[in-house]
């Protein structure tokens, strides 16, 4: 299996097939059952918010390696309008989430690092990374 | 829409969807079980409702299912559907946890503050009007008797700025419990409601360490609000106040033998007064509960627990 897989993000079916391979690479860093789903779950929130404010994207998923230590990098890019205000985006309750604590401050969550940048009309990219502990 | 509609237009989708994905177990039907659980959480129900629908459609599935071998299959696949579901309320929950960290942080802030203002108010302040005090002594030696009784007022209107100052500081953080600690400022509480009121009150105190300032200030209020109404309304002989530690709370009861309460009215009908709302507030900021119950026949025995680590 590659170390590195890219997925385009157009429609639905391809968040589909983002998750199934951000899946196979958590199988083989060792992460469990929950952890895993943790990870589809970022995937899937991200890749939501592509289809939703920039219609198209991309998702890299890789595998990491560290030591003895694995996990799993995901980078989602999309050239969109872009963030005015990443502080606010990043507040639970923006958007018409109701604040529940999903969405992007909730995705910030469920991984261990998470990054993003933005500039108005040159798009967005989110960098996450989650270490698997249990090794 | 109402939680019950909601529960079951959810329930009819999830149902299908568990199906779907028992028969094909793919990435596909994940998603699907994703975005109920997603759906789920912006429509308010919660995640024990979620985990009956859950429960509900493995039934189903397992009704449906032709032999023994697919059910065995059945009960070892559903739970990532399962967990796929769950997981937006897993980010709720996350978030519900920063929250109460992020509250619990403002609480300290807050009562850090209380206690500068209340020590500025206290002490600076007091000493300022303490040497006014002495400027007026001395201008009024160097008047002639019939032309001091203006100065006779302002010091009335000191004295009486003072006690403002002095009341406002004690809202805001007793001093005695920076001076003396929380147990020793109990054991005089309990000191002047027993020669205020003459209600003997016997105090025990049994921590660890220190607590942080915001729980010591609460149970301090609490055990002082409890007391007092005991004294003053409930007609009691004597009174208690516990304070524990145990695994990872502070316990305090303050119990008495007096009135009690009306079963059918509680805590807020027989025992008016902003006081016990006040409690449940600060004590509920806190992540912590108020529990009010009857002292054997009679008598009140007021509780409340505030957990060290949220």
């Amino acid at each position: 299996m590659p170390n590195e897989v890219r997925v385009k993000i157009v429609s639905h079916a391809d968040i589909v097939a983002a998750r199934q391979e951000a899946r196979a690479l958590a199988i083989e860093a060792g992460f469990s059952l929950c952890d895993s789903t943790l990870i589809t779950t970022a995937i899937s929130e991200m890749s939501r918010n592509v289809l939703e404010y920039a219609q198209t994207g991309e998702v890299t998923i890789s595998l990491l390696r560290n030591g003895t230590k694995s996990g799993v990098k995901i980078v989602v890019q999309d050239c969109g309008p872009g963030i005015a205000d990443i502080g606010q985006v990043m507040q639970d309750g923006y958007s018409s989430r109701k604040g529940m604590g999903i969405g992007l401050p909730g995705t910030k969550r469920l991984m261990d690092e998470f990054e993003i940048r933005s500039k108005l009309g040159n798009g967005t990219t989110v960098t996450m990374k989650k270490w698997n502990w249990n090794q | 829409m109402s939680n019950l509609a909601a529960a079951i237009k959810v329930g009819e989708r999830y149902q299908n969807a568990l199906l779907e994905y028992l028969a094909a177990p793919e990435e596909t039907a994940l998603l699907g079980g994703y975005d109920l659980g997603r759906r789920a959480l912006s429509e308010g129900l919660g995640v024990l409702e979620l985990a009956t629908i859950h429960s509900s459609a493995v039934a189903t599935a397992l009704n449906c299912a032709p032999d023994g071998d697919e059910r065995e299959r059945f009960l070892s696949t559903h739970t990532a559907f399962f967990i796929e579901a769950l997981s937006p309320f897993e980010m709720g929950h996350r978030a519900f946890r920063d929250a109460n960290a992020i509250l619990r942080r403002m609480n300290d802030m807050l009562e850090g503050q209380a206690k500068r203002i209340a020590y500025a108010l206290h002490s600076e302040a007091g000493q300022l009007l303490a040497s006014l005090h002495m400027e007026l002594a001395n201008t009024a030696r160097d008047l002639p008797p019939e032309k001091t009784t203006h100065l006779t007022k302002i010091r009335e209107t000191l004295l009486e700025i003072e006690n403002r100052l002095r009341n406002l500081s004690h809202e805001l953080r007793p001093p005695v419990l920076d001076d003396l600690g929380l147990a020793a400022a109990l054991a005089l509480m309990a000191q002047g409601v027993s020669s205020r009121w003459g209600l003997p009150v016997i105090v025990t105190v049994d921590l660890k360490g220190d607590l942080p300032a915001v729980i010591e200030n609460t149970v301090y209020r609490t055990a002082q609000e409890a007391l007092t109404n005991a004294a003053k309304h409930s007609g009691a002989n004597r009174a208690e106040v516990r304070v524990r530690q145990s695994d990872r709370k502070v316990v305090c009861s303050v119990r008495d033998d007096g009135n009690g309460f009306d079963d059918t009215g509680g805590l807020r009908k027989s025992r008016p007064g902003l006081g016990l709302t006040e409690i449940k507030e600060r004590v509920g900021a806190l992540g912590g509960i108020v529990r009010l119950a009857r002292n054997g026949d009679r008598g009140t025995d007021l509780r409340i627990e505030i957990p060290l680590d949220i």
